[in-house]
């Protein structure tokens, strides 16, 4: 093939090649290297270093110690524990989309959580929360979950086992409704937060107490700044801004008496579902307390079968997780109270204005010329207004309420719908129909105290016929009585029956009563807050007395106790079942002593009389408080 | 043919230099090399395991193996051009069948405390056997038929290389046939020609040629950005080590990419980056210094040379260290797709270090020799 390669003379020939080409090659090829390499690290040198440090550095949140609830012999009411929680750091998996749900199947496996929901976590934590933190996908671990999440961990990078804190809650279930618990952010609320600090993986007061104290709880979270390596290792802390743990809440709330209430309504409800207790401080709105049945285990949210038991309570058809001391019902007789301060406000009554009572139907002559009934439920024969308070006389608060037109009996007003106006306002000042601003996150309600304008705005539209909407003279009658369209929720009978006790002041009521900080220190002593009510104290003596009277001789004598005189009004509401049938709400308002009032105690059941069952459980807790609590 | 003893006149001819600026490159890759293998702060182990010590003794012994050849007449190796391409040849196969696989390519021969890279002595065999071809040719490529025996020649390794699969080797396998042809002196018609063949070929090679994952490697070049933490990975921690590496560097074994691992492969394809982070612009412009004065030297022995086969060894072997360090260079500067080629002499790697000592010692034998040949 080739000449001469024995001797290799061929080889050997002059060298002629054209070696500029190859200098000049060298030349251009590092003048591109030497320009890239100043534009990289001279001219934009400043990106690289900004992109290196993000790379290194990341800022972590360190979480503050929560605060805690103290009651108010100072028995703590919340204990901050820890608990095991699986998390993932989505930077950290393989890009792989096959490995990771691999990794999603490992987990699966461990954590009982299906991978297609890590996937789905994983995946709008990336695109709608952060690229680099890190997500908590399962809390509360077993031990055994744990476990073997801690010996899996090595092998599933990107997955880890954390310890989080969380709160166990002392009190027992009757506080269930009043501490609240915690629970995850979602992702508007983290929206809200993150500027204060908060990560996305802390929980949050989701109601009650946790949630209104929510800022003063959690503290000021401290900062890390933290160099990792290209694993997510942590090297070193670079700096290191400490936490500032939150700040306590001590309450006005008697852990004892709020049990024992809870266990006297728990024995004394009989036929009744749903049971709610108050009880406050009738000078300064400070609620000893409040009781609310069915109620749960707020433990349950962190514990480690948290979804069937949440899911159990809100299918169960008495709403545990309602606090019913905040929702309305009708208040019924309760309500004469602010028929006759209306009514002694308004001249149209004094102490001494009699009627007769004298059969258990009253006919009266209608509008239309028709004969129509009242029913009372005894005969009550020739009473005044202290004695119709005593014994809840319906035909008298109708007399005084709407009064018998075609009888010269003019009611509140100079006509049906004034009269229901003139009773909207007193009603409205003594706090009912609008919410108390109790300091809890809970479903409160407002009530209802309805007027002609109401009914008119509420029930316009398709579903109403022009009837319904049309203000009678029944509204008003039922309305004088607490019944109709009136609603109250026991918080406010409460408050209401304290603006009757303490002389006028409308309180504002409030279950928080200072703030320390963790050393102990006074942060803030929470003042009375009040207004004042517009009934003169000479028309409001009437308006005890009557209740003294109902206690001493007339329909709550099932209150009265031995040795201090006390006050009271008791309600039999009746409404209409879902059934169809007719059922009646038991109440019982009322305050001890007679003398000094110190406290108000309001009990709702939903199901019974008011003077039977509602009646002793008020006697026992005002008896319980005047031995055991007075000295406090 | 052989000379048993050399003259003290051709010992004198020896470069020194060249085998100086070889070493201090070396030396400045077994610095990065310590510094991307090991934790920051620590010490140097003695063990066969730690890189430095593995990458200094293949020094050593390609050192040997260097002055062993330059005391080798290098028309011997003319001599036995096509028994070492054949060789060669058959290794490559060879390697297809009972090769190491590792991150998907067949690249090693598993010899237990080494891992032969046929590959890298491929380039040499093909720097010999076209250097043999274009001077029993006549010494130049005028001729058509000698051009395109030159290529077809290249084709093989070629092929055999490029499916293994390793586009960084085949590209320099290219290089070397194209640095030989520019300066033997091929007629530009003959080059124009060629040229447009290849530019017809182009899309037959996209098509069946080139694996998906170096097209996204392409793509990744022209936008790093577009997909991070894949393909794009590498190159930008590259970039990010580099440039924030600035005119002075953060100090050796004080860069927080290569030390908290976010720069891969820091001792092998990224070696440049360790550098470029740690010592900066200044540290790039030294090694590149280096390299300058190395292609130099062996610039200055394809001038020596007598006869036209040394000078094409020479150039052969300019083009090869050329080429492979800007390719190395450019992938970590990200202006070059990730192509896996190491960084001459500074990479750690027994292979690639004793090629280049070998091919370090043809071109003293080519300077050591030169008088001999020395045509009138």
């Amino acid at each position: 093939m080739f000449r001469n390669t024995k001797s290799g003379t061929a080889l050997r020939n002059r060298p002629r090649g054209n070696l500029r080409i190859l200098w000049l090659a060298i030349i251009i090829l590092f003048a591109v290297l030497l320009i890239r390499l100043i534009d990289m690290q001279i001219i934009n040198r400043g990106d690289f270093v900004e992109k290196a440090q993000n790379n290194r550095i990341i800022q972590t949140n360190l979480p503050a110690i929560r605060g805690l609830i103290y009651d108010r012999s100072g028995n703590p009411l919340v204990e901050n524990t820890v608990s095991f929680s699986a998390s993932i750091t989505p930077s950290l998996l393989p890009v792989d989309e096959q490995k990771r749900y691999r990794l999603y199947l490992q987990l699966e496996k461990i954590l009982d959580l299906p991978a297609i929901e890590i996937a789905k976590q994983i995946e709008e934590f990336e695109k709608k929360i952060s690229q680099s933190g890190t997500l908590i996908i399962a809390r509360n671990l077993s031990h055994e979950k744990a476990l073997m999440l801690e010996q899996s961990t090595p092998d599933l990078i990107g997955v880890a086992l954390e310890m989080a804190a969380q709160r166990t809650y002392l009190g027992g279930s009757s506080l269930s409704h009043i501490l609240g618990y915690m629970g995850a952010q979602t992702e508007i609320e983290w929206e809200e937060r993150k500027t204060q600090g908060y990560g996305f993986n802390e929980l949050v007061g989701k109601t009650g107490l946790e949630a209104f104290y929510e800022n003063i709880l959690h503290g000021t979270p401290g900062k890390a700044i933290t160099e990792i390596n290209a694993y997510g290792s942590k090297i070193q802390i670079l700096d290191e801004i400490a936490p500032l743990p939150g700040q306590n809440i001590h309450l006005s709330i008697d852990l004892k008496l709020q049990n024992h209430i809870a266990e006297l309504l728990e024995q004394g409800r009989g036929e009744a579902n749903i049971a709610a207790a108050v009880v406050m401080d009738a000078n300064t709105g400070e609620i000893l307390a409040l009781v609310s049945l069915p109620n749960y285990d707020n433990n349950i949210f962190s514990s480690v079968n948290r979804d069937e038991e949440y899911k159990k309570l809100i299918n169960d058809p008495n709403l545990p997780l309602l606090n019913w001391s905040l929702n309305p019902a009708a208040p019924g007789s309760t309500f004469k109270l602010v028929t006759a301060a209306a009514a002694l406000e308004e001249g149209r009554a004094t102490a001494e204005t009699s009627y007769n009572v004298d059969s258990l139907a009253h006919e009266f002559l209608g509008f239309d010329g028709r004969t129509y009934q009242f029913f009372d439920w005894r005969i009550h024969g020739l009473i005044n207004l202290t004695e119709a308070i005593a014994w809840s006389s319906n035909i008298y608060f109708y007399m005084l309420s709407c009064g018998f037109p075609r009888e010269e009996l003019p009611g509140l007003g100079d006509d049906v719908e004034q009269s229901a106006v003139t009773l909207s306002y007193y009603a409205r000042r003594f706090g009912l129909g609008s919410k108390t601003g109790i300091d809890l996150v809970a479903s409160e309600s407002p009530g209802l105290i309805p007027t002609p304008e109401w009914k008119r705005r509420s029930r316009t539209g398709p579903n109403f016929a022009a009837t319904e909407r049309e203000w009678y003279y029944a509204d008003t009658c039922f309305m004088g009585i607490g019944q109709g369209d009136v609603t109250a929720t026991p918080l406010q009978i409460a408050i209401m029956t304290a603006a009757i006790a303490n002389n006028g002041k409308l309180l504002t009521p409030r279950i928080a009563t200072k703030i320390t900080d963790a050393e102990g220190n006074l942060i803030e002593q929470k003042p009375t807050v009040s207004t004042k009510i517009p009934v003169s104290q000479k028309n409001l003596e009437v308006i005890r007395e009557g209740m003294r009277q109902a206690v001493e001789n007339g329909s709550a004598t099932l209150a009265k106790i031995e040795g201090t005189q006390t006050a009271g009004k008791t309600g039999t509401a009746e409404f209409i079942a879902s059934d169809g049938t007719t059922k009646e709400h038991a109440w019982f308002t009322g305050f001890a002593p007679f003398d000094s009032p110190e406290i108000v105690v309001t009990i709702y059941l939903d199901l019974g009389q008011g003077s039977l069952k509602a009646s002793p459980i008020a006697a026992e807790i005002m008896r319980y408080y005047l031995s055991k609590m007075r000295d406090k | 043919m052989f000379r048993g003893t050399q003259t003290p006149q051709e010992w004198a001819r020896f470069d020194y230099l060249l085998v100086l600026i070889a070493l201090a490159l070396v030396a400045y890759g077994l610095i990065l090399i310590h510094s991307g293998s090991t934790e920051s702060g620590e010490g140097l182990k003695i063990s066969f395991n730690s890189p430095v010590i593995r990458q200094g003794i293949f020094a050593i012994g390609s050192l040997v193996a260097m002055i062993i050849l330059s005391r080798l007449d290098y028309h011997a190796l003319l001599h036995y051009a096509w028994w070492i391409y054949g060789i060669t040849i058959f290794l490559l196969i060879l390697l297809l069948i009972i090769g190491q696989t590792d991150f998907g390519s067949t690249r090693w021969f598993d010899l237990g405390i080494f891992q032969l890279q046929p590959s890298e002595f491929a380039k040499i065999s093909l720097i010999i056997i076209l250097a043999r071809l274009i001077s029993d040719r006549g010494g130049d490529l005028k001729s058509l038929k000698t051009l395109l025996f030159s290529l077809l020649l290249s084709i093989p390794p070629l092929f055999l290389v490029f499916i293994q699969p390793d586009l960084g080797t085949s590209i320099i396998f290219i290089t070397i046939w194209a640095g030989l042809v520019f300066v033997a002196g091929a007629t530009r018609r003959h080059l124009i020609i060629l040229g447009a063949f290849f530019l017809a070929l182009i899309p037959f090679i996209w098509t069946f040629g080139v694996e998906d994952y170096q097209i996204e490697r392409i793509s990744v070049v022209l936008n790093a950005e577009e997909d991070p933490l894949d393909s794009g990975y590498n190159p930008i921690q590259a970039q990010i080590a580099i440039g924030s590496g600035g005119l002075f560097g953060k100090g050796l074994f004080e860069g927080e990419q290569t030390q908290l691992n976010f720069l891969k492969v820091p001792t092998k394809d990224f070696i440049f980056s360790v550098l470029g982070e740690e010592l900066g612009f200044l540290g790039a412009v030294l090694l590149l210094g280096l390299f300058l004065l190395l292609l130099w030297r062996i610039l200055r022995a394809a001038q020596f040379s007598g006869d036209t086969s040394g000078q094409l060894l020479a150039v052969g072997i300019v083009t090869m260290i050329l080429f492979q360090l800007f390719i190395n260079i450019a992938v970590n500067l990200g202006i070059f797709p990730v192509t896996g080629l190491p960084l001459p002499f500074v990479s750690a790697g027994g292979s690639s270090l004793l090629t280049l000592f070998i091919s370090l010692g043809i071109v003293q034998s080519v300077v050591i020799h030169h008088r001999a040949y020395r045509q009138n």
